[in-house]
């Protein structure tokens, strides 16, 4: 969802180069003179969904229906675009216009495409235009109520919808990569091979031993490690000095420790292994056991340390800040049904450790 | 408009926080009503515009500074801030427009 598509990538230039084009024509056109400004905005975003539509032609060949149906949908806003002197520009752009938010949400729920940043942006634009067209201009006097009464309940419905499609099927129908929320995935092999597997334990071994100290808390807070805020069932204690130095997957060094918060004081659950920049995926010696991974368009507020998803419209709460952390990799120690590597320790396993 | 479009954006940001706010998260639910409150304080404002009043104008323009400031800040600060299409479309795009499209009539607001 917010990665771009390499084969929409193709209608994000196209529709980029349009955007000079489609203002000239205005300036050109004799008829745009006394048109209000709402319309002309409408045409212009018009023009360039349809060259968006257009531009994906190419790329999508192989599917012929598809193919077909975004170059119907691309002619259409293109010659609409240029038409808003017609009598009856207004119904048929509302027209279109929901056809090709409808039209796509079904074939995002019918799994025929997925929604990312091209789509998603294709169809901001398209609800811009919509309202565009909707809102009535000055000195028109005929069914100018009905058009506000219309504009107020239908742009914020097709928008709630729109993006509460878009992102419930990027949840419920993650790839590989995104199958945890808010975390991409180091990208692996499929099945891990006898070495990695060998690997894996290699150092899941080495890690329990020289972190075993660190069982009191008591020796992680002497080596330098200080706890985050503690409103959780866990909770992550970050070495600062090892996380600058940059020491990569050192069972002796981890970056993080993660204890869980039980009544009889901290209880040390695993490691955590940091890098020091976005982006860059640490060593996977263990093939798909031990993918890192990397918290990213997460909605972080430092009141209480809370967190909540970025939505499709790249918004997050007020008091909130939308970042990514690098990448990371854990080692649990105590048996969690995720794996030793899972990206999160289940939380009846700290619940048991806190009872016990 | 656009503002309308903002003030959607933000009502799914604040609905978007309710789920967590259920989980536990406590702060959350009072970032999500901030959240909606500020979604209908721009809806509010933009009928001021509509309606051609000098308040809402002057509302509107620090709201958009604001927002042009924070996104600013937050592209330029190594956080990883999100930098995609829609990101810059809705965060820098848009308020930026929607100054624009103010910056030209002041005399028209009473």
């Amino acid at each position: 969802m917010f990665d771009i598509a390499p084969d929409h990538a193709i209608g994000l230039y196209a529709g980029l180069l349009t955007l000079p084009f489609a203002l000239l024509a205005l300036r050109l056109r004799s008829a745009a003179r006394g048109v209000p400004g709402t319309v002309l905005g409408a045409s212009v975003l018009m023009a360039i969904a349809g060259a968006i539509h257009l531009g994906l032609v190419w790329t999508h060949r192989g599917e012929t229906i598809t193919a077909l149906l975004f170059v119907m949908n691309g002619a259409s806003y293109v010659v609409l675009s240029q038409l808003y002197t017609w009598r009856w520009w207004r119904p048929a752009s509302v027209a279109l216009i929901t056809a090709t938010l409808t039209g796509y949400l079904g074939y995002i729920v019918l799994n025929f495409d997925t929604p990312d940043q091209v789509a998603i942006a294709t169809k901001l634009l398209e609800l811009t235009t919509l309202g565009l067209v909707l809102v009535p201009v000055r000195g028109e006097t005929l069914r100018r109520r009905s058009r506000w009464s219309v504009l107020s309940v239908a742009l914020p419905l097709m928008t709630m919808v729109t993006v509460s499609v878009v992102w419930i099927d990027d949840l419920a129908r993650p790839d590989a990569q995104h199958a945890h929320a808010g975390a991409v995935l180091q990208a692996t092999n499929d099945t891990a091979s006898p070495e990695q597997v060998g690997a894996a334990q290699k150092l899941y071994d080495e890690t329990v031993a020289a972190i075993a100290p660190y069982r009191d808390w008591h020796a992680a807070w002497a080596a330098g490690y200080r706890p985050g805020p503690q409103n959780t069932p866990s909770t992550h204690w970050m070495n600062q000095r090892y996380v600058d130095a940059g020491y990569v997957m050192d069972p002796r060094r981890p970056q993080g420790l993660v204890y869980a918060n039980t009544k009889h004081g901290p209880v040390l659950i695993g490691a955590m292994f940091q890098m020091q920049h976005i982006g860059q995926f640490g060593p996977d010696p263990g093939g798909p056991l031990t993918a890192w991974h990397q918290h990213q368009n997460i909605c972080f507020t430092p009141f209480g340390v809370e967190f909540s998803l970025m939505t499709p419209t790249a918004t997050c709460p007020l008091g909130s800040i939308d970042i990514s952390v690098p990448p990371m990799l854990h080692v649990w120690i105590v048996d969690n049904p995720g794996g030793p590597f899972a990206v999160d320790i289940d939380s009846k396993v700290v619940k048991q450790i806190d009872q016990g | 408009m656009l503002l309308l479009m903002q003030s959607i954006f933000w009502v799914i940001a604040g609905i978007s926080a309710a789920p967590f706010a259920l989980a536990g998260e406590v702060f959350m639910a009072g970032l999500a009503l901030l959240t909606l409150l500020l979604a209908l304080g721009t809806c509010m404002c933009a009928i001021g515009v509509l309606w051609r009043r000098r308040w809402a104008r002057t509302v509107v323009i620090g709201l958009e500074v604001a927002c042009l400031a924070g996104s600013a800040v937050l592209l330029l600060i190594p956080l990883g801030f999100n930098r995609g299409l829609v990101s810059i479309l809705v965060n820098v795009a848009v308020p930026f427009a929607v100054l624009i499209l103010l910056r030209k009539d002041r005399e028209a607001f009473s």
